[in-house]
């Protein structure tokens, strides 16, 4: 008979009993980060999130992501300058994600199939809060304040809510009626919109704090700044915002042969290609901006939607970047044209940064109108007192609480350093879980804590380039005043673009620490592990050799010392 | 270390009872494993580890609290080839670190039948143990594995011998390209100009003088149905390369490159990575024969310099002092990099979805297979 020593063999897998980690001195642990798409989002939307669930093929769920924070992809996701996209980690390895077409797309997708918001206003206090101002401030602020269960009135000067979303910015770039369904679908929540109802005139400031538990005023900026070229004013001169204004809501325009603009945002730029495409053969834009560059730093470029300036520039329009008007050029009390000098944004004597101009490079440009777009300070009326002089409101803190005016919160453009509808919808935000706070007596709610991953912490040996999906552009010759100019983009397309995502600081479920940890350390489960992965770490086992940590592609792991 | 049986050195087993029982168990800790991936069902508790360890979705021919070091590549090589293989096999082991740092005595390792006997004869006794099975009808596919000492040196003529005599075995060498287990000693398949305790670099030399040995057409030549090398850094080719070999009737053979931070001196950490560069830079190209002809090769996208592999390893530190010899020492391996890339025509025409740089390419639920 076959006798086998008891030396001569061992039973499978015993190897279990012997705990090697005990070997270890520093131990592997996942780490959600911060996305750079997420930190750089002033709504506050984690693109990073979202993505992953289209990636799932969970667009719902997707869409559900986006409106805990911003109730407007579909407006966002069109006219978003996108500074998500500038910090998009895939830049620095191909071309950043173009989050803003997954955004929109998530956004029409729900307005096409009847997605509710998941919203349930019947939780919280009840209590009774007023928004002043229905532009994206006030309409975020309004939205989640609705979510946590709170009666609010949303109060308007102009019949119908949206702000400049609905009164200024080119229907061309916003069509009206993705912007109507939704906001139609946000005050369907249970928010009681009053139009014509100007704070200062219809109501009043004392009014509204004695019948309101909280105050949000998001009155946006309405006054336009004085403008005057080394004391000299054109008699008949408009401002950009007044033309554009008065365009969108009836259609006409002047129409000189040729036109300067003086300024450097949307308001100039959405101008001059109104006034280019009615017909005025020279449309020049003088701004001290930079244009998108090796030659400009990152705050130094002219603050629009990058595919606008492109779009601009393929219509026509002369752009005189690094430059400014110190001179007008008058035939008799009219305007004929400008003295233009280079300058350039450097740091000044006293450590600030200031404009500096540079003597002898002076140039004459001749027009028949001078437009400015210098932008536009908050109307006081209604407000004077607590505006107390200002500007603006300048909150210390980023909830728009303002100091000696207990429940009274503002936000958006009447910030003075904001400027784009996603700051305005990320300031309502923080607005309402700050009322709410502040309603139940709470403490402010903590910041986000997360650090926000780098791009060196990506190992790119996991990911293949891949050419960045472009909406179907309408050529400058069908373009008109009033059809979208940037077509929208297949489920397909979009599915293929959100493949691209690195998942930066979050857990791709790609298995590579499962597959290399040399040490079967790491379990993998179909249930979800705390941290929201589907991986964990058997610390009787690893030895802590850091394997996982590096071929992580999404820095989600990091190694501790023990 | 704990054992429950320490005085029982001597105890005889009546292993037909003993096997059969072992079997019964282990037919069951199998089934296990090759069920789905489902938690077990219990609503409301939360699983323990060890809960989970018992339902991975892949099958674990070989198990955690082995003692290799950190990093191990070998230990990573060998994983990646028992789960690829899956539970129907019997595996012999020439003596090396495998060997050694799966079996401490009382426990072993695996979780498949397993069996070592010397340095030299893995592939005899995989020879033997095949035709046993043969004599008994049964398919269990039987599978030799080495080191490159194991493999290049001291075994390879019973290796020579058991693919001559067309063997249903796959030979699996674990290539660290040193003795290992004995304290790190140049082997026929130590890279040139590698120190080792018996090939130092110092004034008379720059590390060993001799080149890697290429044995992968020397088993090729041997007229065999299969042979490739594979590497830890690309587990997709790998587990590919496997399954190939298993498939196959007759002698079958895999060179896996395991980096060993031991021995190379590395940090435990860039096991793949460096195995990665090995294979991105032409040194260790990844190549199939089939009958004595190359069948297929994994195409460089932009071959990266050998420098960028080299200066992770104090191995060949040496290569980055100030003498002149150390500058013509990386030149010559430059040159043996760039005489592979052209010998097996690596270089390849446009980005492919299964070249160097695609090959690895990850996605939501897993490698892009
Ligand atoms: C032409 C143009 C193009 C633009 N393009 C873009 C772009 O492409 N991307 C981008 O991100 N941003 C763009 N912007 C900027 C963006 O529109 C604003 O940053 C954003 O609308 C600010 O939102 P808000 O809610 O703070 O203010 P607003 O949108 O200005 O809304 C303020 C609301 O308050 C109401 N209100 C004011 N005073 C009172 C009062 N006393 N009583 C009652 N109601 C009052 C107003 O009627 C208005 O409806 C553009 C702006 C303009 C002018
Ligand atoms: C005949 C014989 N000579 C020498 C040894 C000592 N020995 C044991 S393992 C080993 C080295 C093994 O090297 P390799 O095959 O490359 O495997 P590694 O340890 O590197 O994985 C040696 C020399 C032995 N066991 N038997
Ligand atoms: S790669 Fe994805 S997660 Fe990373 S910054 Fe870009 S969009 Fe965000
Ligand atoms: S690879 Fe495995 S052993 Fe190494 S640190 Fe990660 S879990 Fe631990
Ligand atoms: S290696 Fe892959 S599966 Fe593991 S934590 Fe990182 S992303 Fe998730
Ligand atoms: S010496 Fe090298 S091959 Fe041996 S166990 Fe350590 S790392 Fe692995
Ligand atoms: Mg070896």
């Amino acid at each position: 008979m076959l006798v086998l020593t008891r030396g001569g063999y061992a039973l499978p897998g015993t190897s279990t009993d012997f705990k090697t980690g005990t070997w270890r001195t520093s131990r592997p642990q996942h780490q959600h980060w911060a996305a750079p798409c997420h930190s750089a989002c002033p709504a506050g939307e984690d693109a990073q999130a979202y993505i992953a669930q289209v990636q799932e093929n969970h667009p719902r769920e997707a869409w559900e992501t986006i409106v805990t924070v911003n109730p407007l992809p579909s407006v966002t996701g069109r006219i978003c300058p996108h500074p998500c996209e500038q910090a998009c980690n895939r830049g620095s390895f191909d071309t950043p994600l173009a989050i803003h077409s997954i955004e929109r797309f998530l956004g029409d997708e729900a307005r096409r199939q009847g997605w509710t918001y998941p919203v349930d206003p019947g939780r919280g206090a009840g209590a009774a809060v007023a928004v002043v101002g229905a532009g994206p401030a006030g309409l975020s602020a309004a939205y989640h304040l609705r979510r946590r269960g709170y009666q609010v009135t949303l109060f308007d000067a102009l019949p119908e809510a949206g702000g400049l979303l609905r009164s200024a910015i080119p229907i061309n770039r916003l069509p009206r009626d993705v912007l109507d369904a939704d906001i139609t679908r946000i005050l369907g929540l249970g928010i009681e919109f009053r139009g014509r109802t100007r704070l200062g005139v219809d109501v009043h400031i004392d009014e509204l704090r004695s019948d309101y538990r909280a105050l949000f005023l998001a009155p946006g900026t309405a006054k336009a700044k004085a403008w005057s070229v080394d004391g000299a004013v054109p008699t008949d001169h408009r401002t950009a915002l007044e033309l554009l204004q008065e365009w969108v809501a009836a259609g006409s325009l002047p129409t000189p042969q040729s036109v300067i603009l003086h300024g450097g945002g949307n308001t100039a730029l959405d101008l001059c290609r109104a006034m280019k495409r009615a017909g005025v053969k020279e449309v020049h834009l003088v701004t001290a901006s930079g244009l998108p560059g090796p030659g400009t730093e990152p705050d130094d470029i002219i603050n629009v939607v990058p595919r606008e300036l492109n779009q601009a520039v393929e219509e026509g329009i002369t752009i005189h970047p690094h430059r400014t008007i110190q001179r007008l050029l008058f035939r008799g009390s009219k305007v004929v044209g400008v003295e233009m000098v280079a300058l350039r944004k450097l740091p000044t004597k006293s450590g600030r940064t200031g404009r500096i101009a540079f003597e002898g490079t002076e140039t004459l440009l001749h027009a028949d109108m001078v437009i400015p777009a210098i932008g536009e300070n908050v109307e006081p009326t209604g407000f004077s007192t607590l505006l107390g002089g200002k500007e603006y409101f300048r909150p210390n803190n980023p909830f728009g609480r303002l100091d000696h005016t207990p429940g009274v919160f503002v936000g958006g453009d009447a910030r003075g350093d904001r400027g784009t509808v996603s700051a305005a919808i990320g300031d309502g935000r923080l607005a309402a879980i700050a009322i709410d706070a502040y309603i139940r007596q709470g403490d402010d709610p903590e910041e986000n804590g997360r650090d926000t991953i780098d791009f060196a912490h990506i190992n790119l040996n996991y990911f293949e380039p891949a050419p960045r999906v472009e909406e179907p552009i309408l050529p400058v010759a069908e373009r008109t005043d009033t059809a979208e100019i940037d077509g929208p983009l297949s489920g397909a397309a979009i599915t293929r673009e959100a493949a691209r995502c690195f998942s930066c600081g979050n857990c791709l479920a790609c298995d590579n620490c499962w597959t290399f940890c040399p040490d079967n350390a790491v379990i993998k489960t179909t249930a979800l592990a705390k941290d929201g992965s589907h991986y964990v770490f058997d610390y009787e086992y690893c030895k802590g050799c850091g394997v996982c940590a590096s071929e992580c592609p999404c820095g989600y792991i990091v190694m501790n010392p023990e | 270390m704990t054992t429950t049986d320490d005085t029982a050195v001597e105890t005889s087993v009546d292993t037909t009872t003993d096997i059969a029982a072992r079997k019964a168990a282990l037919r069951n800790r199998l089934k296990d494993k090759r069920g789905s991936n489902e938690a077990p069902a219990r609503a409301g508790t939360a699983f323990s580890i060890a809960e989970l360890r018992e339902h991975q979705p892949a099958f674990r021919g070989l198990e955690a609290g082995h003692r290799a070091c950190q990093g191990c590549g070998e230990a990573l090589g060998a994983r990646l080839v028992a789960e690829s293989a899956g539970p129907d096999v019997i595996l012999t082991n020439a003596t090396g670190c495998l060997e050694i740092f799966t079996s401490p005595w009382p426990q072993s390792a695996w979780r498949v039948p397993w069996i070592h006997s010397l340095f030299e004869n893995s592939a005899a006794i995989a020879a033997g143990v095949e035709a046993a099975m043969k004599h008994l009808g049964k398919s269990t596919k039987v599978i030799a594995q080495g080191g490159d000492g194991g493999t290049f040196d001291i075994g390879f003529q019973a290796l020579s011998g058991m693919l001559e005599r067309m063997h249903n075995v796959l030979y699996v060498c674990y290539d660290n390209e040193a003795y290992m287990n004995t304290g790190v000693q140049r082997s026929g398949s130590t890279p040139h100009a590698a120190a080792t305790t018996t090939s130092p670099a110092g004034l008379e030399r720059m590390g060993k003088r001799h080149l890697k040995k290429d044995l992968l057409s020397i088993i090729a030549a041997h007229h065999i149905p299969y042979a490739a090398s594979a590497s830890v850094a690309y587990p997709v080719d790998l587990r590919r390369k496997v399954r190939r070999a298993m498939e196959v009737e007759g002698p079958t053979f895999l060179q896996v490159h395991c980096p060993c931070p031991l021995g190379w001196g590395h940090e435990s950490s860039v096991t793949v990575e460096v195995a990665r560069l090995a294979v991105q830079t032409g040194l260790f190209p990844l190549v199939e024969f089939e009958r004595g002809e190359v069948a297929g090769v994994m195409p460089l996208r932009n071959p990266k310099p050998v420098t960028d592999y080299l200066k992770l390893q104090n191995r060949f530190r040496h290569l980055f002092s100030n003498d002149p010899r150390a500058r013509e020492e990386r030149e010559h391996l430059q040159a043996l990099a760039d005489h592979t890339i052209e010998k097996f025509n690596l270089r390849g025409e446009e980005a492919d979805p299964l070249d160097s740089e695609g090959a690895d390419t990850v996605r939501r639920g897993g490698l892009v297979a």
